[in-house]
């Protein structure tokens, strides 16, 4: 792919910035902790029964909450290459958490790997019932054109 | 096993560990039914998108890197914290190493940190460079 002599960010990219998505109830089933504690070869005993506090790692693993719906996809693929998780207190199998998700910045990425490229950050929080904060994470994923990407 | 702040040194090194991911960890870590990239779980995908085969997913190496400080730190300690850059796509089927080393302690507000620099090797190259901030007991 040849790189644009233009920023593919549009307007209307730019106006999902900063706008909250609607709170997505994310619960982490017995099932979800108990296959990836496996696949991980996770042997912790605060997790092993299965039904008490759920290892952290497991929303990473998790769909919910990310504002997917939200990004728009100006390049046709994506890849993960930074995220931030912050774990502020433990949650249990099978609670309801409550996650929101939030545009932070889109904004274009010149040479490199994947030749013009776009960055697209956002956030997550995760909430438990009390309100309290239970998890936040923070991801730059990079949009990129195939066609560009340097081998 | 327990590991207690006062038995724990800048520079230690964390025992590195071996992981070879697969196209069907990707599948057993998110779940069948969970929208991914198709790359994680196909290598054609994988090679039409520029790479060498099925993609390694970024979410499955955090949480190999949480689990691997969270083991090493034992059942009383707590991750707080990963900032996690990945330098390049890793693709199933190559062995990765998960390596570690502390690289500063100290208390505040009554927690004991640990802080450390933790990195999965593919080939002998980091692929993934994290630091992870871990809360510790004390013998105190």
């Amino acid at each position: 792919m040849t790189e644009p002599t233009e920023s593919l960010i549009k307007d209307e990219h730019r106006a999902v910035i900063g706008q909250k998505g609607d709170p997505v109830k994310v619960v982490v089933s017995g099932d979800d902790a108990r296959r990836m504690r496996d696949l991980l070869e996770d042997d912790d005993p605060r997790w092993a029964d299965g039904t008490g506090i759920a290892p952290p790692y497991v929303l990473s693993g998790l769909a919910g909450g990310r504002p997917r719906g939200q990004v728009p996809q100006i390049l046709p693929n994506g890849i993960l290459t930074q995220t931030e998780w912050q774990f502020h207190k433990p949650f249990k199998i099978d609670e309801e958490l409550e996650a929101v998700g939030q545009v932070f910045d889109i904004r274009d990425r010149l040479g490199g790997r994947y030749g013009y490229s776009i960055l697209v950050m956002t956030g997550t929080e995760y909430y438990n019932s009390a309100g309290d904060l239970v998890a936040s994470s923070i991801m730059t994923i990079t949009q990129f054109d195939p066609a560009g990407l340097k081998r | 096993m327990t590991i207690y702040y006062e038995d724990i040194a800048v520079d230690d090194e964390l025992p590195t560990i071996e992981r070879t991911p697969t196209e069907d960890a990707a599948i057993d870590f998110f779940g069948r039914d969970n929208p991914t990239n198709p790359a994680f779980r196909d290598a054609e995908v994988g090679r039409k998108q520029g790479f060498g085969g099925a993609l390694v997913p970024g979410n499955l190496k955090i949480a190999w890197l949480t689990q691997f400080v969270s083991s090493w730190a034992g059942p009383e300690a707590s991750v707080r914290n990963l900032r996690v850059a990945f330098r390049r796509p890793d693709i199933a089927g190559r062995p990765l190493t998960l390596a570690g080393r502390v690289v500063d302690k100290r208390q505040e507000d009554g927690r004991n940190v640990i802080e450390l620099e933790v990195v999965t090797l593919a080939e002998g190259e980091p692929s993934v460079r994290a630091n992870v901030q871990v809360d510790v007991p004390s013998r105190g």
